[in-house]
């Protein structure tokens, strides 16, 4: 008899479950608006550490150790938005490619059908790798391209190498730099510093295990016969007729790989030769030798050096530089912009391609049927009839995409280091960049107060940027998806 | 004739949708044609596979490099408590153990404020906002979402360190409290959204039946509408767990660069993606030394747990999902 009395009471809305529910509804409401209270609080102090530091020069100028005042992010402003531009054009086609796949194309043959599943589990599951495991991949895969080439080193030509010529550089008595292309040539020795392949007395070949002097040599005691100390130098010699390179491993073994033309860091000036000026004029290069006394006619002067003088700071000595174009390419790509921005597209590729999926999803089923009906082939139906309607869903999702690429620092510390500032304007794929967010990361590290300071400003420049790219996309959203309606 | 050629033009440029431009019949060519697409479409979607084929190979690859180090045995790595690579002077030791459990705390804090803040705010978005104050709080959270992770690094060492937690009690300058409590707002957008999806999509039937029966709105909400939408609230809580332990620059900026083997939430704590950042930020590795192998290692390590949690999170969402309709 008691239980129905008490199931009738425990359904029954009394005065004690409604309070219960009202007041669980006044809790929520006080825990949502914490987030409001974080964004504010967030936003107050970063315009508080760094508003008034805001001015022109910030934005123009370039980092500056222990100068606060005068650094400023204009090279990494441009940086953030070529890198980000690299990651769009690799990422956007390679992103709605994928999704049109998933979504258009689903495949009747067998293997093409585990394929696709294949696909669609892995992309959910990329989206969830951390941004620096991609940077560790970008690392390996862009910067040193898992070793197959020759790691590269300031002014070495690289194994494979477009966009550059090598040019010999000296200082003539005048004061002025004049230059006259390098001609590459096998040296007489030649320095190791990357590990290569060799082959010993007994005619087998093996990876060199390169070492340093400060390693621990119970390190490599297993493989002493295949290790080297970085920088030693190996000696040209020429057996049956094939010019080789000789050196010897920890324990004494010897190895040998082939010689190859290299351009050696100096170059000496004992005979006149054309050369070409600061302006782009050729002259030929007037040499002195250690007789002679220095001209006292200043375009003379300009157009002198001393083969050999008694001054050694007089002395010419040429010493190579390159000098690049804006196409300026080479294997492995290194620590440059290139590798940045592609490390970052494989970052926002899972987002774009969800994002785009998305958008294909939402355009009407109608559609497509009207467009088949009219005996389009699916590839038609997909340019002519999808694809136009969801161009708006996708490029919000692009430029959301874009958004977390310009503040993604870790794959970027990853790839190509915490550059702050760089001598040269970018002026190729190749070259390094401070950007954005890593420079917040160093600055934000700096024991110098004043980059606390800094650091807070660029902050509020990126904010302004996403802001910037936020409002696009949300503009896109509102003018162009009331089209469709429902 | 010409009337209703009018009229025919007259229906096509009256576009409520996009006018298809293609030909009308597709040609052997169009077929050709399609089949060169169809090809291309797939070297894309090639290229994600290969991403993930890529990351496995290499940490795969030159994690071996670490351990077939003659100084490294695994064992000692999985279960050491002292982490000194990087470090010149001193003995060498490789435990993993300092910078996990560095990870784990930082995750704890984090999950400790993400996971109820963001499940409540989820479940108020759904089930209790007006429209008006949807409209202020729907903003907030995809702006808070959008925020920099290097951004909130920074927030957390200049401001929740200095101004919330040194009154409070002795935390030290870099610690692993106050990296914990930013990564934990950087998780909440994350929970609060994909939680709120989980239970919009329990279908209006069960709640008007609960309401039938004379449920208040919290009885609703917490015996029908949460248990209905669990499996995706529990995927939500493991994606966002898998985020948090993959943070990167939150922990590189506010947790510091010391390895500890400890409990205490005030110490610094370096966590196995702030080992990471700190030996590329400061350049020092070279590639074939120790020092870069056992980058990899620690990336490996990384990758195998947040594989896992995701993995883990996919299949309940996929396998326990309630199907209404």
């Amino acid at each position: 008899m008691n239980e129905p009395a008490n199931k009738k009471r425990e359904y029954r809305s009394d005065s004690r479950r409604k309070l219960f529910s009202s007041s669980f509804s006044v809790i929520c409401l006080l825990v949502s608006s914490i987030a409001i209270v974080v964004l504010t609080t967030l936003l107050i102090s970063i315009f508080a550490t760094g508003g008034s530091w805001l001015n022109l020069e910030f934005l123009t100028a370039s980092h500056r150790e222990n100068n606060p005042e005068g650094s400023g992010i204009g090279q990494a402003i441009v940086g953030s938005l070529v890198i980000c531009l690299i990651c769009g054009v690799v990422a956007l086609p390679l992103g709605v490619g994928t999704a049109i796949f998933l979504e258009e194309f689903q495949p009747r043959n067998k293997f093409l059908r585990m394929f696709h599943g294949l696909v669609q589990l892995n992309i959910n599951n990329l989206a969830g790798v951390p941004s620096i495991v991609y940077g560790i991949l970008g690392l390996t895969a862009f910067v040193y391209m898992f070793g197959a080439f020759n790691s590269i080193r300031v002014n070495d030509q690289p194994d494979f190498e477009i966009g550059a010529s090598y040019f010999y550089q000296t200082k003539t008595l005048g004061g002025t730099y004049v230059k006259f292309p390098a001609v590459a040539e096998i040296q007489p020795t030649f320095e190791i510093q990357n590990s290569l392949k060799a082959t010993n007395a007994d005619g087998e070949s093996f990876h060199l295990n390169l070492v340093s002097t400060t390693d621990d040599p119970l390190s490599y005691q297993s493989k002493q016969s295949v290790s080297v100390i970085r920088g030693t130098q190996a000696k040209l010699s020429n057996r049956d007729g094939d010019e080789i390179y000789e050196s010897q491993t920890v324990d004494g073994t010897l190895f040998r790989f082939p010689a190859k033309p290299t351009y050696s860091q100096f170059a000496k000036i004992l005979e006149p030769i054309t050369v070409t000026g600061p302006d782009g004029e050729q002259f030929e290069l007037n040499v002195l030798s250690k007789a002679d006394s220095i001209p006292t006619d200043d375009l003379v002067k300009s157009q002198s050096v001393f083969a050999d003088s008694p001054d050694p700071k007089k002395r010419s000595s040429a010493s190579i530089f390159r000098e690049n174009s804006a196409f300026h390419m080479h294997l492995p790509f290194s620590k440059s912009v290139l590798s940045a921005g592609l490390t970052l597209a494989l970052v926002v590729l899972p987002i774009v391609i969800i994002a785009s999926q998305e958008a294909i999803r939402g355009v009407p089923q109608t559609l497509r049927e009207a467009a088949f009906g009219m005996g389009a082939t699916r590839w038609q139906v997909v340019r002519g009839a999808v694809l136009p309607s969801a161009i708006p869903g996708i490029m919000t999702g692009a430029i959301l995409a874009m958004s977390r690429a310009v503040g993604e620092a870790a794959p970027l510390l990853a790839v190509m280091g915490g550059v702050l500032g760089t001598t040269n304007q970018l002026s190729s794929l190749m070259d390094k960049t401070p950007v954005l967010p890593v420079t917040i990361f160093k600055w934000a590290g700096d024991e110098n107060e004043g980059f606390e300071h800094l650091s807070a400003a660029a902050i509020i420049v990126l904010l302004a940027i996403l802001l910037l790219m936020n409002s696009v996309a949300i503009f896109i959203r509102y003018r162009y998806e009331k089209k469709l309606g429902t | 004739m010409s009337d209703s050629i009018s009229a025919e033009s007259k229906l096509l440029t009256a576009d409520s949708y996009t006018r298809p431009t293609f030909q009308i019949r597709s040609s052997s060519s169009s077929k050709r044609w399609q089949a060169v697409v169809v090809t291309a479409l797939i070297f894309c979607s090639l290229v994600s596979l290969l991403t993930t084929i890529g990351i496995i190979v290499t940490l795969a690859l030159e994690s071996w490099g670490f351990f077939a180090d003659d100084r490294i045995e695994i064992w000692k790595f999985l279960t050491g408590t002292k982490w000194t690579v990087g470090q010149t002077q001193g003995e060498l030791s490789y435990g993993i153990l300092p910078l996990l459990s560095g990870t784990l705390r930082i995750t704890g804090i984090a999950m400790l404020i993400a996971l109820p803040m963001g499940l409540i705010s989820a479940i108020y978005l759904s089930e209790y906002a007006s429209k008006r104050v949807r409209s202020i709080l729907k903003p907030t959270l995809e702006i808070l979402a959008g925020i920099p992770t290097v951004v909130l690094g920074f927030f957390a060492v200049k401001f929740i360190t200095p101004y919330m937690l040194a009154p409070v009690g002795d935390f030290k300058t870099f610690n692993a409290t106050s990296a914990g409590i930013a990564v934990g707002i950087l998780c909440l957008p994350l929970v609060t959204s994909l939680a709120e999806d989980a239970l919009q999509a329990v279908p209006n039937r069960l709640r008007e039946g609960a309401y039938g029966l004379g449920s208040t709105r919290l009885e609703v909400t917490l015996k029908v509408v949460v248990p209905a939408a669990l499996s995706g609230i529990i995927s939500a809580f493991l994606l966002a767990l898998a985020r948090a332990i993959g943070e990167t620059m939150v922990v590189a900026l506010a947790a510091g660069s010391t390895p500890t083997f400890t409990l205490d939430p005030r110490m610094p704590s370096q966590t196995m993606t702030g080992f990471i950042v700190e030996t590329f930020k400061s350049e020092s590795v070279v590639p074939g030394t120790l020092g870069y192998f056992s980058i990899y290692a620690v990336a490996a390590v990384l990758f195998l747990i947040t594989f896992g949690i995701t993995l883990i999170g996919q299949i309940i969402r996929l396998r326990y999902r309630e199907v209404y309709d």
